[in-house]
């Protein structure tokens, strides 16, 4: 076996236990290496991914399992200091919906999911730092995921493992290349 | 080793041994193969087959469990090793771990090191620039150092010989701060590269932006593929070990060529704990061994020996080579042994926005990574208030326009857009540091390592020649910048530790004078003849050119005079 099948073997074990909580909603579902979260919060990472990329006629975040890169991301590729952050922020992201639509996340629409999200997206919003720092840090990692899936280097911008070329002088005409891979 | 008879000693006993497996370590085994000489190469690391031992060479990005990134408990055990850029998910393997080989430093130093068959070779960044006689001329013109014992007309003939075989990639500029070589065709430089290559030559009388001279296969000569590598495939992700042996490393090239000989005996887990010294016949004898598998000491013999453990590691078995005759080190006579350490300033890079040139982008990658501006600062006289000067890279580029903000359907859309956005620009000094006798490495009196070798303790750090020459890369850069008329132009200047460069270099110099250095003009120890140090303690000052090309000139031109030297009966 080699290394990418490893990979792609381990990623389905992880991706496994993401998808069976084994705990009631108040107790935690997820044990990570640094923390537990729970079923709500992982229902919530999920929502935000797939508000962020949503599921259009190609795949969004949830069918790209992004909740599980963004967690493993988190766990594992992060400061112990910004995961207290980000732990902090996740407890005080309910309140959004909240204020603005006097229901919990998983309640709202998609446009009202959307609108929780872009408040973020305001320059001059008041949220704290913690929260801020929740947001773009499931945002951060939900694109990066995303646009290093295999779906998306293979499908939409295709990653080139073995380009064989380098051309200098590659013509663009209004913002787009002449000929592809010219 | 009382239990060990004649026969075994016999066993051990070699024509030649090379110290070192990496850039010039292999080149040192290539050429004393290549003459019949039996050779014994030791590496203080695994073994890394070219192709074999690439585990990462085809993974796709989003095999990586981290795309790329390290795990934080891997950045947090090595704080050291993690500011290097090249220390990624898709490499980190090749790097020596601080914990694995700990060492003092009495001012901050980042050592990068790789300790396998191939060492750094297999990392390097493939920068490959001659020296000119404005370098070798350097320390004697302004009054540093000592005096190089060697002059461009003696090595070019060598630059030309590595060259040839490596496979380096360039233009022939014809300029006279950067002699031309053996070059296969040179990476183009694109639209921006090109007219700020244009912008620089109208403007400034001494200053040039060719295209970056590299360590690539562009075109492969038979040689080349000869030795088993194939053409440069335009990944540059060389970082990992190329399945095409597209660029220089001793594990594609000189390791294997050498093996084919049939008379190289490769190593690998077997550190150096010092070379024997015969008092006696008054040379060295051989070379004292841990096996890092056994712990076991085992001695090996040989007519000559060629150090190459790099600058460093070279300078720490010299040093804890003792005799009667060398209390304070091997060849150390002179008491430089360890001292005159040097390296290059990195620490200012900048970067700006271009208007224009819509009308091209580029397509593939470039291994060459762009442009090179050699130096211009202080070459026909002394025109500043810092000593030497600097060369820059310089590279443009042009991405798809990708927005950040926003969520949703627009979003994910745009993501996937190939409209190109704006063309940016940025620039990175090499410079040049001053080898100073207060610029030192020395064994730490109590300390060892695993293997009871001492730790190797380290005082090297800038100076105000340095700060002084940042500020003018700044300065003048961002003039360059500004003249072109690049936009938002944004200078950095960073407090990097001395080493994060990864040229560390000098501490046994070569000189002509016995009394003021450890080495001859031909890398040859002036006081045990049958020792030639050919990696970067060798270097009498740094120039600002990527060494490496520099070692295997060295290297091949000292194995070939140790050879000659050896007909004589000289050693």
């Amino acid at each position: 076996m080699d290394r990418r099948t490893a990979i792609q073997n381990l990623a389905l074990v992880i991706g496994g236990a993401v998808l069976l909580p084994r705990c009631s909603k108040s107790n935690p579902s997820a044990h990570f290496k640094h923390f537990d979260i729970t079923f709500d919060q992982q229902t919530l990472i999920t929502d935000i991914a797939e508000v962020i990329i949503p599921k259009t006629n190609t795949p969004g975040a949830t069918d790209l399992n992004l909740y599980g890169f963004v967690m493993k991301m988190v766990d594992e590729c992060t400061k112990k200091k910004d995961q207290e952050a980000f732990l902090k922020g996740m407890a005080e992201f309910e309140d959004v919906p909240k204020k603005m639509f006097s229901k919990p996340f998983a309640e709202c629409n998609k446009k009202e999911k959307e609108d929780v999200l872009k408040s973020f997206e305001k320059k001059d919003n008041s949220y704290s730092k913690e929260l801020q720092a929740f947001y773009q840090t499931v945002k951060g990692l939900t694109v990066f995921g995303y646009t290093e899936s295999k779906y998306f280097m293979t499908k939409e911008i295709v990653y080139e493992l073995v380009p064989g070329r380098y051309n200098a002088w590659y013509p663009v005409k209004n913002g787009k290349a002449v000929a592809k891979n010219g | 080793m009382a239990n060990l008879n004649i026969d075994s000693a016999k066993e051990r006993t070699f024509d030649a041994i090379v110290i070192g497996s990496g850039m010039s370590g292999g080149w040192a085994a290539k050429e004393l193969t290549g003459k019949g000489l039996k050779t014994l190469m030791l590496e203080r690391g695994r073994d890394v087959k070219h192709l074999k031992d690439y585990p990462t060479t085809n993974m796709y990005p989003w095999e990586f469990e981290h795309r790329g990134e390290v795990p934080m408990d891997i950045q947090e055990a090595n704080p050291v090793v993690n500011r290097c850029y090249a220390f990624k998910e898709d490499a980190m393997h090749f790097f020596v771990k601080d914990n694995e080989h700990p060492y003092v430093q009495t001012k901050p130093f980042d050592w990068i090191r790789g300790y396998q068959v191939g060492g750094k070779s297999l990392l390097w960044a493939r920068q490959t620039q001659r020296w000119s006689d404005f370098d070798f001329e350097g320390p004697a013109r302004d009054g540093f150092a000592v005096d190089w014992p060697i002059r461009y007309k003696d090595i070019a003939p060598w630059y030309s010989y590595v060259e040839k075989f490596a496979g380096i990639s360039g233009n022939k500029d014809g300029l006279d701060v950067l002699p031309d070589g053996e070059f296969l065709p040179g990476f183009p430089l694109n639209a921006v590269e090109t007219y700020f290559s244009k912008h620089v030559k109208e403007k400034y009388k001494n200053r040039h932006v060719i295209s970056a001279r590299c360590a690539h296969l562009s075109t492969p000569n038979q040689i080349h593929l000869d030795q088993g590598r194939a053409q440069c495939q335009r990944r540059t992700l060389c970082q990992r070990g190329c399945p095409f042996g597209g660029y220089f490393s001793a594990n594609a090239s000189t390791i294997p060529w050498a093996l084919k000989s049939g008379n190289l005996t490769l190593r690998p887990f077997s550190v150096v704990q010092s070379i024997i010294y015969d008092e006696q016949k008054g040379e060295a004898k051989g070379v004292r061994v841990i096996d890092t598998n056994t712990k076991e000491t085992i001695d090996y013999y040989a007519r000559i020996i060629f150090v190459n453990a790099a600058a460093l590691n070279t300078n720490l078995i010299l040093l804890n080579s003792t005799s009667h005759r060398f209390p304070n080190g091997l060849g150390n006579d002179s008491s430089v042994l360890g001292k005159y350490v040097a390296f290059h300033n990195y620490s200012a890079h900048i970067s700006a926005e271009v208007e224009g040139f819509e009308e091209w982008a580029t397509d593939g990658r470039n291994p060459a990574g762009g442009g090179y501006i050699p130096r211009f600062r202080n070459v026909f006289k002394q025109e500043t208030n810092f000593l030497r000067g600097y060369a820059c890279g310089l590279g443009a580029y042009r991405g798809y326009k990708h927005s950040h903000e926003d969520v949703g359907q627009d979003f994910k859309a745009g993501l996937s857009s190939k409209e190109y956005g704006p063309w940016y620009v940025g620039s990175h000094m090499m410079g040049e540091t001053i080898p100073k006798e207060s610029n030192f490495v020395a064994l730490d009196s109590s300390r060892k390592d695993a293997w009871g070798v001492p730790l190797l303790k380290i005082s090297v750090e800038y100076d105000d020649n340095d700060m002084k020459m940042q500020k003018d890369y700044v300065e003048q850069l961002t003039e360059m910048f500004t003249s072109a008329g690049f936009k938002n132009i944004k200078a950095e200047t960073d407090r990097r530790a001395p080493g994060l460069d990864i040229h560390e270099m000098g501490g046994a110099r070569m000189g002509l004078d016995p009394k003021t250095s450890v080495l001859n003009n031909w890398n040859q120890m002036h006081a045990c003849k049958n020792v030639f140090v050919t990696d970067g303690a060798s270097m009498t000052s740094t120039s600002c050119q990527n060494p490496s090309l520099t070692y295997m000139a060295l290297t091949a031109r000292a194995a070939d005079y140790a050879i000659s030297e050896m007909k004589k009966g000289n050693i």
